[in-house]
Formats: C-alpha cells, sequence, structure tokens
C-alpha cells in the first residue's frame, strides 16, 4: 500500500485559493487586497474544475493561484499598508484627544511607498511597459480634464495634466502619431512608439462628472501605478530621445493657457561621446539650440515656443547624415547604450513620408475648433498652427499672416461671417476647411482634396481607421464602387459638389432599392431614384445586381446548408460543437455583411 | 436647602427693594407676608417668627435624643433669628453687625512702636476662675467619663461637694412638644449632656454655629483679606545677606560630565546615520525617475499583458456612414435590453459638425469598467483556432458518386388522416401494406400509388410484415393480440394456391397451447389465417420473419412476450422463459440460427441451436427504440430514443463501433437495404437520414458510412414523425410511413 493520500493536498485544491482565503493569508483587509491586486497586477483565475479547487464546494467565488499569493505575503508594500494602518488608528486618536503637536509630528512621518519596484516587476524590459501604457494614458488623459474636488485632489489633476502635456510633446516631437478617429466617445489616437502601436482615447473637452456607482478609489489606485509607470515610461523616452526630463514648465505661460506650449524641450547635454567625426557638429548644433532655446525662453515674444519645437526638431536631423554608417541598431541592448550617441541614429531611422504630412501647409485655427486637438494633430505632422487669442495666448503668428494655407473653421456658412472673414484675405489663397479633413488626411497619409470638406459643406462619412477586419464590410466598397476613389485629391474629377450630390443621391437610391420585390413597390423605387437624380440605367443595373445576389444567396444557403448537415453527421460531439461554433461566428459576420448591404433583403431572406 | 431659600427670598427682596422703600413702615411683614405666598411651604419659619405661631413646627422632634435632625433645626432657628438680626441691622444702616458679639476676647488694633505697623492686641488674661472654661461652674464634677454609666442610676453624677447631681425631671414627649411650643428661648437651646437638660446657647455659641453653617471662618475678628505683610520682598526689604553661608558648589559652574556624554553619544550616533532627524516632507513627496530599465533585465518573463480593448469600429464615428445608424426599432431594442446584455454600448449617432459633439457621459464609466476588467475579471489564456472549420470535416467521397440513392418524393400517398404506424413492401416490390391507427391495412401499388383493397381490422395495427418467401405471397398483421394472415387480391393462381398449401394445409398442433391457430376457408376477404395470443399480451408491436418464411416472431407489448411461430408446423413457443428486462425488438439472423433481443438498454444475441447467450452488446443508448441487422449478419445497427444510433461490428467488441448523433428528435425505425449499401433512419423530427454503408468483407477495413440525403417531406405531428421507414426489395427506393398520416415513396434519380 502506499503512501496516503489526504483530500486538498495537491493539484487544484492546492493551486488555487479562494478571494477570502487570500485575504486571510495576507492578514489584511479587502480593500488592501484589492490594492495590491492592483499595484502588483494580479487577477483572478478560472479553475478547469470549481469542485476541485474549491474543496467540493461549488458556490460562486473568485479564485487566485496560491503563488500569485505567496507572491504577494512578501512585498514591501503589504507592509507599508500594515504601518500606514497603524499610522491612520495613532493619528485619529491623537486628532481625536487634540494632541495637535502628536498630530503634526504623525503627519510629518506619514508612512509613504514607491512603485518603481513594481514597475520593474511587471515590465522587465521598457518594450513591455509601452505595450501597456494604453490604459495608463487614457485615464492620465481622462484625469487631466476632471475638476478637482474633495476626492479627486487638485494636485493629481494637475500631474495629470502635466504628463499628458509631456506625452503630447513626445509625440509631437518624435512625430510617431500615425492615426486619429473623432469618435462618439472621444478622440482616439494611435502612435507608434518603440515599434509599439499605442492607441488612446481622450474625451472631448466637457466637464466629466464622476458618476455615484463608480468607485472613484478603484481608479485612483490605478492612477498611481500609471502615474509612476508613465514617469518612468517617458523618462526613458524622453532621454533616448536626446531630451531633458522633465521638461521645463513655464507657469506664466500655462496661466495664460498656452497648453502644451508652457513646456519647453531642452535637448541633453551628452557626456559621454564617441570618437567620431561628426561629433564636433553635433555638439556645436546641441549647443546652438540650447542658446537659442534659452534666449526663446527668456524672451518674452509668443511666437517663441513653435521655433524652439522646430529647432529641435532639427537637431537629431542634422546628425542623421553622420551616423548613417552606424551598422546595427538594435533595440534590445538600446538601455545600455542609451547616453551613447549611436543611439541618436534610431531615433532619427527615417520616418515614412506621411509624418511629415502638413509640413508644407500653415493652418489657423477658428476660434470653434479645439485648440489642444488641432494643435497636436498639426504639429504631429510638421504643419505650423496659429490660433486666435480667445484659443489660449501663444499662437505663433496671428490671422493676418501671408503664410496660413488653411483655415480650420467648424460654423455653417452665413454671408456677414464669410465677409468678416474673407474680406480682409485674398480668398483664392487660403482654404477654409472642416476640422474631419485633418483627421481624414492624417487616416489616409495624403492630402485630400479640400472641396469635399469646405465651409459649410455635408461631410463624407467619417470612417474608423482602426476597423479593418478581413471579410467584414468594407462601407467604401459600395455598389458603384467609385465614390472613394473619387475623392482622392490625386483623380480630379469634377467639381465637389455634383461629387456629393451624386453620393447623396445614390445613397438615396441604395435607400430605395432593397425595397421592392414585387412590380408594384419596384416601380415606387424607381420613381423614387428617378426624383433623386439617379440614371435609368444605373437603376437598373442595381436592380439586377440586387436580384442575382438575392437569388445567388439564397441558393447557396440551401446548397450549404445541406452539404453541411451532411458532413456534420459523422462528427464527434466535441468537434461537432466546436464546428458549429466556428461555422456559427462565419454566420454570423456573413449576416453583419448582407445586413449592412442589402437591410430589407436580408429580412426578407431571414423570414 | 434652608440657606438656597434663604438667598432666593433675598433676591426677590432686593427686586423689591423700590416698594420697601415706599413704605418703610411695615415694609418688611408685607413683604414677608407676600414672600410666604410665593414660596410655599418654605417659608413656615418666617411666618413661626413674625407671628409667633409655633402650630406650623411639628415635625421637630428636639426631645428624643440629640441627633442630628434637632441640632439641624436648632440651627436653622438660629440662622432666622441671625438672618433677622441681620435685616433688622441693614435697615439701621449698619453693616458692622458681625464684630457685635465676639466669644474670644476683642483684639484691638495698634500701631506698634517697634516696627511702626498696625498690630493686634489682645487683652490680658486674668488668671481667674473666670479666665478659663474648665472653671466654670459646673455642678456635675464627673469629669470627661461617658454619661451611659449613669443611665440606670437616679443621677448624673457629683457636684464639687460629692453630693449627688439628681437626674433633672424629662417629661414625656407631651411636655417636650408643649416646651418647644412654649418657650421662646426652645429654638436656641440645645441638649447639655452634662447636665441632660437642654441649655440655651449663649450668644457666641450661635453665632459660632452661623458662621459654621455659611462656609466661614467660626473666628469673628479673623479677616480672610488682610493685606499681605512684605516682610523680606519689596523695596528696600530684600534680603541683604544669603542665608546659607555654604561656599557656591562646583556644579553651579561647571558643566556635568555625565550630561556631556549623554549628549556626545547622541552626536555620535547622528554622525554614523543611527540617529536620522526627519526629513522635510516635501521633498520626499515629489516622485524620482530614473533609468529604471537601464539596468540587467530579469531573467523572469514579463507577465501576460492584460488584452487590449477593441479598436473603434466604423460605428463609434462621430459621421458614419449611413447604413450604421440604428432603425428605430433597432434603437427601441438597444434600449430595451439589459446593458450587460448590448451588443455594442453606444448608440450610432450622425453629427452633422464636430462642434455639435457633445461629451460623453459613459466615459468614466466604461473607463471604470475597464479597470474593474483588469483586477477582477479571470483571465484565460485561450488559442485562437485559426482552422478552417470544413477541415474538421471527416474526408468522404461525395455522394453523387454513391448512386443511386432516394433523392427525391415521387409519390405522396394519404390513405386516411390516422397516423400510419407500419408498412411493408412485398419482396417482389410490388406492393406496399400499410397499416395505420384506425384499423385499417390499405394494399397498394408502390409504383402509381394505387389502392389495391383494403382491410378493416377493428383496432390499431401494431406491425405488418410480409412473408419473406417469393413463391408464396401473403403478409401478417397484427391486431389486438391477434396475427392475421392477410392475402392480397388478384393473384396469379400458382402462387395464390401455393399460398394456400403453406398456409392452411398444416397439420394440427399435436399438443394444447395458449397460442390459437384458425384457419379460414374464405379466400374472398384475404385473412386466410388468425393466430391468437394468450389474452393479457397484449397488442403484438412487432412481427419479424426469419429469411426463409418459415419461422415468425412476434413482440408483445404488454407482457412483453416473445413467441416464434412456425407456420408449416402450426406451431407457437415462447423461447425465453424469464427475460431481463423489457423486450423492445427482436430480430433473427439473416444466416446464423441466432437471434437477437433488444431490451430496453441492452441487445442480446442467444443461439437459438444450443439455446444460449452468446454476447450482449452496450450501446449505451438509455432506450432502444429500432434495430437492424446487416444483410451479412456482421454488422447490427441499433437506434434509441435519446437520438443515437450505434453501429456494432459484431465480430469486434460489445461497445459500439460508431455512435452517430444527428436527429434532433428519437428515431423511429432504421432498415438496411437488402441488396443495396444502404440504410436509413426515420426519426421523430420529420426526416429520413439516408446513409451508405459499405461492409467489406476484408476484416481490416472499417465499414464505410457515408451520410447521403436528409430526406424532408413528412409533417410532425403531435410530436411524432415518420414512424417507420423501409426499403423496396430490389429498388434503392424507400417507402416512409409517417404520423401525418402520409405514406411517402422516395425515388432515386
Amino acid at each position: 500500500m502506499g503512501r496516503l493520500r489526504k483530500k486538498g493536498k495537491a493539484g487544484a485544491a492546492k493551486a488555487y485559493m479562494t478571494r477570502s482565503a487570500a485575504v486571510k493569508k495576507l492578514q489584511c483587509s479587502l480593500a488592501d487586497f484589492r490594492r495590491l491586486c492592483i499595484l502588483k497586477g494580479i487577477f483572478p483565475r478560472e479553475p478547469r474544475n470549481k469542485k476541485k479547487a474549491n474543496k467540493g464546494s461549488t458556490a460562486p467565488t473568485s479564485f487566485y493561484y496560491s503563488k500569485d499569493i505567496a507572491y504577494l505575503l512578501h512585498e514591501p508594500i503589504l507592509n507599508k499598508l500594515r504601518d500606514h494602518k497603524a499610522f491612520a488608528k495613532k493619528i485619529s486618536r491623537a486628532l481625536g484627544r487634540g494632541e495637535w503637536s502628536t498630530a503634526k509630528h504623525l503627519e510629518e512621518q506619514k508612512p509613504s511607498y514607491k512603485l518603481d519596484h513594481i514597475i520593474k516587476e511587471r515590465y522587465p524590459t521598457f518594450v513591455d511597459a509601452v505595450r501597456d501604457i494604453d490604459d495608463a494614458l487614457c485615464m492620465i488623459f481622462l484625469f487631466s480634464s476632471l475638476p478637482a474636488n474633495d476626492r479627486v485632489s487638485a494636485a493629481l489633476v494637475a500631474n495629470c495634466s502635466r504628463l499628458a502635456a509631456e506625452w503630447q510633446l513626445y509625440i509631437m516631437h518624435s512625430r510617431s502619431l500615425r492615426k486619429v478617429f473623432l469618435s462618439i466617445k472621444g478622440i482616439y489616437y494611435q502612435a507608434d512608439v518603440m515599434d509599439q502601436n499605442v492607441t488612446w482615447l481622450v474625451p472631448y473637452q466637457f466637464t466629466q462628472n464622476i458618476p455615484s456607482d463608480v468607485d472613484v478609489r478603484v481608479m485612483l489606485t490605478f492612477l498611481e501605478l500609471y502615474q509612476t509607470l508613465l514617469g518612468f515610461v517617458f523618462f526613458k523616452l524622453y532621454t533616448d530621445a536626446g531630451l531633458i526630463y522633465p521638461p521645463a514648465l513655464d507657469a506664466s505661460r500655462d496661466e495664460a493657457g498656452a497648453g502644451t506650449g508652457a513646456f519647453s524641450l531642452q535637448v541633453a547635454d551628452r557626456t559621454v561621446v564617441a570618437p567620431e567625426p561628426g561629433c564636433t557638429t553635433k555638439k556645436a548644433s546641441s549647443k546652438e539650440v540650447r542658446r537659442a532655446i534659452k534666449s526663446i525662453v527668456t524672451g518674452n515674444s509668443g511666437s517663441g515656443h513653435d521655433e524652439s519645437m522646430d529647432v529641435v526638431d532639427q537637431a537629431p536631423k542634422a546628425t542623421e547624415a553622420d551616423e548613417e554608417f552606424v551598422p546595427h541598431p538594435s533595440t534590445n541592448d538600446s538601455g545600455a547604450t542609451a547616453s551613447l550617441p549611436t543611439f541618436q541614429s534610431l531615433s532619427s531611422i527615417p520616418r515614412p513620408n506621411s509624418s511629415s504630412l502638413f509640413s508644407p501647409y500653415t493652418f489657423f485655427l477658428s476660434r470653434e475648433v479645439s485648440r489642444p486637438v488641432f494643435e497636436f494633430l498639426i504639429r504631429s505632422f510638421g504643419g505650423r498652427v496659429g490660433w486666435p487669442p480667445p484659443s489660449g495666448s501663444g499662437s505663433p503668428f496671428t490671422e493676418s499672416d501671408e503664410s496660413i494655407t488653411h483655415v480650420i473653421i467648424d460654423r455653417p456658412t452665413a454671408a456677414r461671417d464669410n465677409e468678416s472673414l474673407e474680406g480682409s484675405e485674398p480668398k483664392g489663397k487660403r482654404k477654409y476647411v472642416q476640422p474631419q479633413w485633418v483627421a481624414d488626411c492624417i487616416n489616409s497619409g495624403r492630402i485630400l482634396l479640400e472641396d469635399l470638406y469646405r465651409q459649410g459643406a455635408t461631410l463624407p462619412p467619417h470612417l474608423s481607421p482602426f476597423d479593418a477586419k478581413p471579410g467584414a464590410y468594407d462601407p467604401t466598397a459600395t455598389l458603384s464602387g467609385d465614390e472613394s476613389e473619387a475623392s482622392i485629391h490625386e483623380e480630379k474629377e469634377s467639381a465637389g459638389d455634383a461629387e456629393s450630390e451624386s453620393e447623396e443621391a445614390k445613397g438615396a437610391a441604395k435607400k430605395a432599392l432593397p425595397v421592392h420585390v414585387d412590380a408594384e413597390s419596384l416601380h415606387a423605387a424607381e420613381l423614387a431614384a428617378e426624383v433623386a437624380g439617379v440614371e435609368y440605367d444605373e437603376f437598373q443595373k442595381g436592380v439586377r445586381k440586387l436580384e442575382t445576389a438575392r437569388r445567388g444567396a439564397a441558393e447557396k444557403t440551401a446548397k450549404q446548408g445541406e452539404e453541411e448537415d451532411m458532413g456534420k453527421v459523422l462528427l464527434s460531439n466535441k468537434k461537432r460543437k466546436l464546428y458549429e461554433r466556428m461555422k456559427h461566428s462565419q454566420r454570423k459576420q456573413e449576416a453583419e455583411v448582407c445586413f449592412m448591404i442589402f437591410p430589407s433583403l436580408f429580412a426578407l431572406l431571414m423570414l | 436647602m434652608a440657606i438656597a431659600e434663604d438667598k432666593s427670598r433675598r433676591n426677590k427682596r432686593k427686586t423689591r427693594e423700590p416698594e420697601v422703600e415706599t413704605r418703610p413702615a411695615f415694609g418688611d411683614a408685607v413683604n414677608l407676608v407676600l414672600a410666604s405666598d410665593e414660596e410655599g411651604g418654605g417659608d413656615d419659619h418666617q411666618d413661626a417668627d413674625t407671628d409667633s405661631d409655633v402650630e406650623d413646627f411639628p415635625e421637630i422632634d428636639t426631645g428624643t435624643d440629640s441627633g442630628v435632625g434637632s441640632e439641624e433645626s436648632e440651627e436653622d432657628e438660629e440662622e432666622e433669628e441671625s438672618e433677622d438680626e441681620d435685616e433688622e441691622q441693614d435697615t439701621e444702616g449698619d453693616p458692622g453687625s458681625d464684630s457685635a458679639i465676639y466669644i474670644f476676647p476683642k483684639a484691638t488694633s495698634t500701631v506698634s512702636n517697634i516696627t511702626g505697623r498696625p498690630k493686634r492686641v489682645y487683652p490680658e488674661i486674668e488668671p481667674d476662675y473666670n479666665s478659663d472654661s474648665s472653671t466654670e461652674d459646673d455642678p456635675n464634677r464627673i469629669g470627661n467619663v461617658p454619661l451611659h454609666w449613669y443611665d440606670d442610676l437616679p443621677h448624673i453624677g457629683y457636684d464639687i461637694n460629692g453630693k449627688r447631681v439628681l437626674r433633672p425631671a424629662k417629661g414625656d414627649e407631651l411636655d417636650k412638644f408643649l416646651e418647644t411650643v412654649e418657650d421662646p428661648a426652645s429654638w436656641t437651646s440645645a441638649f447639655d449632656k452634662n447636665m441632660q437638660m437642654n441649655k440655651p446657647l449663649s450668644a457666641e455659641e450661635l453665632d459660632i454655629i452661623r458662621r459654621l453653617r455659611l462656609g466661614e471662618n467660626p473666628d469673628a475678628g479673623y479677616d480672610p483679606y488682610e493685606p499681605t505683610v512684605e516682610w523680606f520682598t519689596g523695596k528696600g526689604k530684600q534680603e541683604v545677606m544669603p542665608l546659607s553661608a555654604a561656599p557656591e558648589p562646583k556644579r553651579r559652574w561647571l558643566p556635568s560630565k555625565w550630561e556631556k556624554q549623554k549628549i556626545m553619544k547622541i552626536v555620535r550616533a547622528i554622525r554614523q546615520g543611527r540617529i536620522v532627524g526627519s526629513k522635510p516632507k516635501t521633498a520626499d513627496n515629489t516622485p524620482q525617475f530614473y533609468a529604471i530599465w537601464n539596468e540587467v533585465t530579469s531573467i523572469q518573463p514579463p507577465p501576460l499583458p492584460a488584452p487590449k480593448l477593441p479598436p473603434p469600429t466604423h460605428a463609434e464615428s462621430y459621421n458614419p456612414p449611413e447604413e450604421y445608424l440604428p432603425t428605430e426599432a433597432e434603437r427601441k431594442e438597444w434600449e430595451n435590453t439589459e446593458p450587460e446584455d448590448r451588443e455594442r454600448d453606444f448608440i450610432p449617432q450622425k453629427f452633422s459638425a464636430l462642434r455639435l459633439v457633445p461629451g460623453y457621459d459613459q466615459f468614466i464609466k466604461e473607463r471604470f469598467n475597464r479597470q474593474l476588467d483588469l483586477y477582477l475579471a479571470p483571465r484565460v489564456q485561450r488559442k485562437k483556432l485559426n482552422v478552417d472549420p470544413n477541415s474538421l470535416l471527416p474526408k468522404l467521397p461525395s455522394p453523387s458518386s454513391l448512386r443511386p440513392f432516394p433523392t427525391y418524393q415521387s409519390l405522396k400517398v394519404i390513405l386516411s388522416g390516422s397516423r400510419v404506424r407500419c408498412v411493408s413492401v412485398s419482396p417482389d416490390g410490388a406492393w406496399v401494406a400499410s397499416g395505420d391507427e384506425s384499423g385499417v391495412v390499405y394494399l397498394w401499388e408502390v409504383i402509381v400509388g394505387h389502392e389495391v383493397k383494403r382491410w378493416t381490422l377493428g383496432s390499431k395495427i401494431g406491425a405488418i410484415e410480409w412473408c419473406p418467401r417469393t413463391d408464396v405471397s401473403y403478409f401478417v398483421a397484427s391486431v389486438e393480440d391477434k396475427l392475421h394472415f392477410i392475402v392480397p387480391p388478384n393473384l396469379p393462381s400458382a402462387i395464390l394456391s401455393s399460398t394456400q398449401n403453406a398456409v392452411t394445409s398444416a397439420p394440427p398442433p399435436p399438443t394444447a397451447s395458449p397460442v390459437k391457430w384458425a384457419s379460414t376457408s374464405r379466400v374472398e376477404n384475404g385473412v386466410i389465417l388468425t393466430i391468437t395470443l394468450p389474452a393479457t399480451s397484449g397488442l403484438p408491436k412487432q412481427i419479424t420473419w426469419h429469411r426463409k418464411g418459415d419461422y415468425l416472431a412476434s413482440v408483445s407489448s404488454s407482457e412483453s412476450q416473445v413467441w416464434i411461430h412456425q407456420v408449416s408446423r402450426r406451431h407457437s413457443q415462447a423461447p425465453f422463459k424469464k427475460i431481463k428486462g423489457t423486450i423492445q425488438l427482436v430480430l433473427f439472423h439473416p444466416v446464423k440460427p441466432q437471434f437477437f433481443v433488444a431490451t430496453q438498454r441492452y441487445v442480446r444475441l442467444y443461439d437459438l441451436m444450443q439455446q444460449k447467450l452468446i454476447k450482449t452488446l452496450m450501446p449505451g443508448i438509455k432506450w432502444i427504440s429500432s434495430m437492424d441487422v446487416h444483410p451479412s449478419g456482421d454488422h447490427i445497427i441499433v437506434g434509441g430514443y435519446d437520438r443515437k444510433l450505434c453501429w456494432f461490428d459484431l465480430e469486434l467488441s460489445e461497445k459500439p463501433y460508431k455512435v452517430l448523433r444527428y436527429h434532433s428528435r428519437a428515431i423511429r425505425s432504421l432498415h438496411f437495404h437488402p441488396t443495396y449499401p444502404l440504410f436509413a433512419s426515420s426519426s421523430d423530427d420529420g426526416s429520413i437520414q439516408v446513409f451508405h454503408s459499405r461492409v467489406y468483407n476484408d476484416l481490416m477495413t472499417d465499414p464505410l458510412i457515408v451520410p447521403l440525403k436528409i430526406l424532408r417531406g413528412h409533417d410532425v405531428s403531435d410530436g411524432l414523425g415518420v414512424l417507420q421507414a423501409k426499403w423496396v426489395n430490389k429498388q434503392p427506393w424507400l417507402v416512409s410511413a409517417g404520423a401525418d398520416g402520409k405514406v411517402v415513396v422516395w425515388c432515386s434519380s
């Protein structure tokens, strides 16, 4: 007889731990446990068999790995949390007794903890950290726009807005913004940092109120971690880009509402310089840059910042030519060689052409256009941008500047407005476009025809640059298929008015098309199409297309169903379920596409 | 209590002072009366005083003992009196009433001619008998001895002459009371223990009592607020000489060695960093960032990164294409579903300009939900199967290469409204006999569906089976507890006569049996032989023929009794005396003398010659509904009400070789085609599934089962679909009987 095996000593019973057991083991409160889990990134696991993991009970509980809990058990922050608990007791006692000096003394010795080691544990390499800053950025941007109250301190909001500005500065400086999407939830941005796609969502500039069913403590704990994480990430990004972190903040400009313009980037002075022929020139250039920046910073000109940005931008470009021969700029040992000038070559890898998309143009933001957003967008793609004083100080040029090529305007056309705006300037030179034009240009990677986006025009739909699933419905590939191409700058087609009109008409026709099944409704649809100004031939083509599509779809579904049923018979239970799941998802996707194309036909098929 | 009352009275008086002043003559009396009215019982003493009315003071029992109560009452009286005096003096305008009465000799203050200051001078005490109380004239000279020694004696002590001092007469309680009432001085008298009688108190004693009650110093001459006398302080009076002439000690001017040692210890500790002063708080608070990733990276793999949120779709755009906007119905549906069940957490909207886009009110909530997901949701790492679903399907030959098989419905025969329970096709494949629940057996042609004849047998038909012999032509139908042997009409005379010979011209049974064989000579009705089973056995639900057409087995429904009938000998026997479980079906082995018996869950194979069990098959079906054996006899299929179909290879194992589950409802019947490699299953879901089933002679090759076709055409009525499906003998045709009253012939194209 072998050794007796006790129940619950091996396997799932040992590997998993319920939450209450974990809290008991850690001897902390549930709130502290939650805080630890958030900071350490520990999350519940789903055991294969709940009954085995929970000593035969099937009560709904959440399980953690026992090893995770053991890992929390010697976490220094756990001790700090205990210290804090003792501190809270002491100070409440002192306050209750009115011992103010004791309370003050205690307050001075309030235990505080740092999250540096956690950052290092959770993100062993820098790339890991960059990969995971999406949520952090979203939170930072959200909290930077929150009003401070008793739960959200003003210092926290200030720190968040500082971090947000630093991130935007870096993106603008490194020209790494790739996509932008104006959604109803906010603005999605995607940047390419360290070959990682970083996507973040920024709410529109409205006051957000924290709903009552949201636990602010959880958000603040996350924010605590995110602030530290972003601090370290930005430090590394800035130093790798040869900049000093944190960037200097000019308080007076900040108060004047300069936004990101209140920060000034400074090039770090490199002490270690490789003996290369180009180093002298580089050094000289960086010194020059610093001198220039200093003069700009000390000078009280409002246009100082933009120039400084430009100058800073030029610095790595100047070195680019000298260091082209560097053979293997590897990202792995980038940390070790961060201070060497060879890294310059990394940060100045020839960028894709689209990153300087707006560089030939000068923009002026109208009063109703959100300045922080569009300043960020335009400057990320190399454009110069100015704004009227109500949008904040620090505009590099005024409205009367001759070099302005585009005015971004978001108000309906009115005779008076036009007079006042365009009366003073030569009308032909400046182009008045709506804000969507900027986002669409960025997403398509080229300058689109401005006529479609002119002031007061009905805009073409704004599509998500992220939504490109294979096989999914593509709204640009419409029935006639030439609409999307028409809007491209290269194809100089007819005037924008006609274009948009025909587009509208097609939309209307498309809406009208699927309705007809019998002759009567077909006739009605025909009339509707005629009213909308669709050619008869085109309409007939659409009808035929629809008919064939419908017939084909019906046949296809019937035949497919038959064959599927045949093959499925011989599958094992497990495989059949898998097969059916896959088929279900396929069918769902197809149905979605079908629904998008022929909504009412789809309804008929479903019947 | 009395004091408080006095005080309140006094206060009242003060408030009324203007009035008092206007009427000074009898103001006091009037005032007092008024006050007594107001204060109720508290002013009884006052009344007593003014009116000298003693009746209101009965509670005080002065005579009983020298207790606290009496003393208190005396004091009270005293108090009152003194108060009265005060008041009188007040009215007289003389404030210094306190100094009027002295117990001790009065001190005079004179200016000292030595110090030049005022001093108190007491009068000289003359040392005569009057100078001390001890010399007083006390008649009782017993000294300070306990007086209770004299309690039982008539005297209370002795006087100076040694004479007894007799105990004074002590009245009874009434006397005492009268004394308090009559004698006005009784208020101010106290019991003298020495003399065992009441003695009036002197004015000095009363004053002491009053002072004690007021909490004052009993000495009337004592002034608590005397000006301080500065003997050694003040200007010009400082001590010039020290009090001590001792020389100043060294410690006054030398620093302490021990203190220095202690301080040095702390200093050293601070220098060595053992004692750290509290740092300024502000410097500690700001986070310090440094190149955290510059050090050597750890070997540990990074924890799994959290899954990212799905990217936004076109529908989320502020200006989406028109087709993404929801219709009114969709919007309503979205609003009516619970937030957790919604496919997307927002509803697409279109704005004509960016400036019109409002703030998103769910922003914080969504961020919060994301964070809840991050720390509360269990994460499971799933491998995304990037498999073409069609690759899961087995590689099968195309059905078109396995023709012929029935593909279309060639004929639909609706004979009557009731359910068609059973159907049987004649061995030559020309005729079909079908029996329905109303008890009618129809005979019709397969090709055109022309009804030839019908027999009304009274009640529900349980089963119909043609005799498999080709030289004779008849079929057996089961009704109630009878088996009717029916000859179809219009037979060729040769066949008819051979049929009659085979069925009727058998010798009578040699022994008595519960089963009755009764033949009728009336051929025109068609029923030429009837077997009557025992009365309790119920409707035979299954009839099955042996391949040679001489033996016939029937399974009765109620007792699940199996009877094997031999037509040639007109003999019936029950092969099983006792069998475990209820028998569902029986089958003759097509080649060997073996017999399959299906109970509810198992299929048993018996050898008929040796009369023993060969093997038990375990299909794992909850309730077996149908069974058929392959014409080769090596394979058997079993179907169940739990939708499963099991294929057994008898050579291999008791467990099924293949289990298929493809019908959505219970399987009702199974049938192997006698010649083609086909079998069909019919189900309550109203469909018939046709399979290709090729069995190889080679033992190494597994049988090939290919699903060919699903035949749909029967309706489901009352949860019953296709009740029986039978193959036509020489054709790849199928005849099926449905619960909807239809009999359908399926032909191959």
